[in-house]
């Protein structure tokens, strides 16, 4: 019995990576972060932040889904919900220039974010970050990983049960951010510009830096008070407006999936601890009867039938959760449809549209 | 019941061993729902009177096994060989039948069906789930058992294997016009060589005749309407 007992624990062990009540993470958690907040920064100091919507992290293999314990259709919403949250962290913490979310990397920004969701339930948060500025410099490649609390849900209206997890990667971020010297910022910001332009007209500004394995430099800066320099900071404000008001979208987006997003956390949660302590239980309890009789076989069979039910109930949430937000999510995808096609196809062709204004003006050819 | 199990107790033993040699799980084979292009989609309930009735069913298989026992004690007797005696096996298989029971007491199945997966939600019961990948089956397992599922042919296959030797096997086959359905469920147990299997014919109805159709939401729980579905 003790080896059958230590067999299924063994089980339980293996069967709930997803816990921290059976598992030793090879990932650290965050534990309890405060976000590090300043005050007024110099304009100097503040550097453009842009985050891609994240990656779902969903495996192309449908058949491990279920295994994995992954529900596609929420990790889409998760894909846009969760940058928002970490875009609002940023602002909150004061240390930025403009934080925005974007469908896609840009070399709009000074230091640009990509996230895969590696995890994401109720319980367990877990985040690849991987953060470069427009230098090309790593800032971040690492893996955040929080669990929630008891205390966490249910959420309040603009409470975050993973709110450390964010808070680690917002500090992260000011601590490499204030670890450089003003001309190193200031170096980002050149090569963030010039990069930008360059992506306008190569022929015109690929001059002005020097790449080497994915490193930019300045090589040399444009004169005072030149014309195309002034186009293309004309071009490079309606890209602006364009990508605020995409990032306005996400915001929005993110209110209104947040009443149901935020119960499918608590459910999921509830669910997930359900789960192991039933199990626990079935694992320390008594055998009813010998092996074979009815009773024993009764036993075996409505200890699995509740765990299945229980497993189908966060299913069936799952499935709750797709019916209140696809409706949402499509007409989130109607708004900016109006440009054409989907988000990022809007945004290519945006761009496209500036790039020839820009080769208009100068006459000079638009790259392809 | 009981009375009459014990006294072919040690006849019924010895047949089930012979027996356990040539019952063969099913095997299912893996394909996709499209290959297969047998679909069980819609809402059924139970049709009593085309399901096998558990009692004739057990009783069915006493009756088998006694005279397969005869037959080996008229052999043994011949031969001069000697016959094992086992103890409590007939009450075993009146457990099985009694687990059968259990199991499948469904009167409902509401089946929901893709080319990618399958769903069958079972009244007062946990669904069978079963998704379709080409060539192989689809295996589930957690520390409370495991199950397997996939096409054999025009049919589908459960097979629930759970902790103490206690297996089930669902079956599933579509009849004439898609207009039923049956569900042969076997129940073995590892202290049993003798498997109980129960068929279960199930009709189709239409659940929509309510004139209402509703859906699950996170935040406002079910919600129903009477407009008509969406072409």
């Amino acid at each position: 019995m003790k080896l059958a007992m230590r067999f299924v624990g063994l089980l339980l062990a293996l069967y709930f990576p997803a816990s921290a009540y059976a598992q030793q993470d090879p990932v650290q958690q965050v534990g309890q972060v405060a976000l590090q907040q300043r005050g007024q920064l110099a304009e100097s100091a503040l550097l453009d932040v842009g985050i891609a919507i994240f990656d779902d992290g969903v495996p192309s293999d449908v058949s491990t889904h279920r295994e994995l314990g992954i529900y596609p259709k929420v990790r889409e919403v998760e894909s846009r919900y969760l940058p928002v949250t970490l875009r609002q962290t940023l602002v909150a913490s004061n240390a930025w220039g403009v934080v925005r979310v974007l469908p896609e990397a840009s070399s709009l920004s000074e230091v640009w974010i990509e996230v895969r969701i590696l995890e994401s339930s109720g319980l367990r948060l877990r985040l690849f970050v991987t953060a470069r500025d427009a230098t090309g410099r790593a800032w971040l490649e690492r893996d955040y990983l929080d669990e929630s609390a008891e205390t966490d849900y249910p959420i309040a209206p603009g409470s975050e049960p993973f709110a450390n997890l964010y808070h680690s990667i917002a500090n992260d971020l000011l601590a490499i951010r204030e670890s450089l010297a003003e001309n190193q910022l200031r170096d980002i910001r050149r090569v963030a510009f010039l990069r930008y332009a360059a992506s306008l007209s190569p022929e015109a500004f690929a001059g002005y830096l020097a790449e080497e394995a994915g490193q930019y430099s300045v090589q040399r800066l444009p004169a005072e008070g030149d014309d195309m320099i002034a186009r293309v900071e004309r071009i490079r404000n309606q890209e602006y407006l364009f990508v605020d008001n995409v990032d306005e979208q996400y915001i929005s987006f993110k209110g209104e999936m947040a009443p149901a997003y935020d119960l499918w956390r608590q459910y999921d949660r509830e669910q997930a601890i359900y789960r192991l302590e039933y199990q626990q239980r079935v694992a320390n309890r008594d055998k009813q009867g010998r092996r074979g009789s009815f009773s024993a076989m009764q036993q075996t069979y409505n200890h699995y039938k509740v765990s299945k039910i229980q497993q189908q109930d966060i299913r069936d949430l799952a499935l709750g959760f797709d019916n209140e937000t696809a409706p949402t999510v499509l007409e989130t995808s109607g708004k900016v449809f109006r440009l054409t096609g989907t988000l990022d196809s809007q945004y290519h062709e945006w761009q496209g549209i500036l790039r020839q204004i820009f080769a208009l003006e100068t006459g000079l050819p638009v790259e392809e | 019941m009981r009375l009459c199990i014990s006294k072919f107790t040690a006849a019924v033993f010895c047949t089930m061993l012979m027996q356990a040699c040539s019952s063969e799980a099913p095997r299912p084979s893996g394909a996709s729902a499209a290959t297969a292009g047998v679909d069980f989609s819609g809402a059924w309930e139970v049709d009593y009177s085309q399901s096998d009735n558990i009692r004739d069913t057990y009783e069915s298989i006493i009756r088998d096994l006694r005279r397969q026992a005869e037959r080996r004690q008229r052999g043994a007797n011949q031969g001069g060989g000697s016959m094992s005696a086992g103890g409590g096996a007939g009450g075993d298989i009146y457990a099985l039948a009694r687990m059968a029971e259990v199991i499948t007491d469904i009167q409902l199945l509401d089946i929901d069906q893709n080319q990618q997966e399958i769903s069958v939600k079972r009244e007062g019961s946990f669904a069978l789930m079963c998704e379709f990948h080409a060539g192989r089956l689809h295996t589930e397992e957690t520390p409370l058992g495991k199950e397997v599922c996939g096409w054999d042919g025009h049919q589908l296959v459960f097979q629930i294997y759970l902790p103490d030797g206690l297996s089930i096997f669902h079956r599933m086959t579509l009849g004439p016009q898609g207009k039923r359905l049956n569900m042969a469920t076997t129940v073995r147990s590892d202290q049993v060589t003798y498997p109980f299997t129960l068929d279960r014919v199930f009709n189709r109805y239409d659940p929509n005749n309510s004139g209402f159709r509703c859906k699950q939401t996170l935040t406002r729980g079910r919600v129903c309407t009477t407009e008509a579905p969406e072409q």
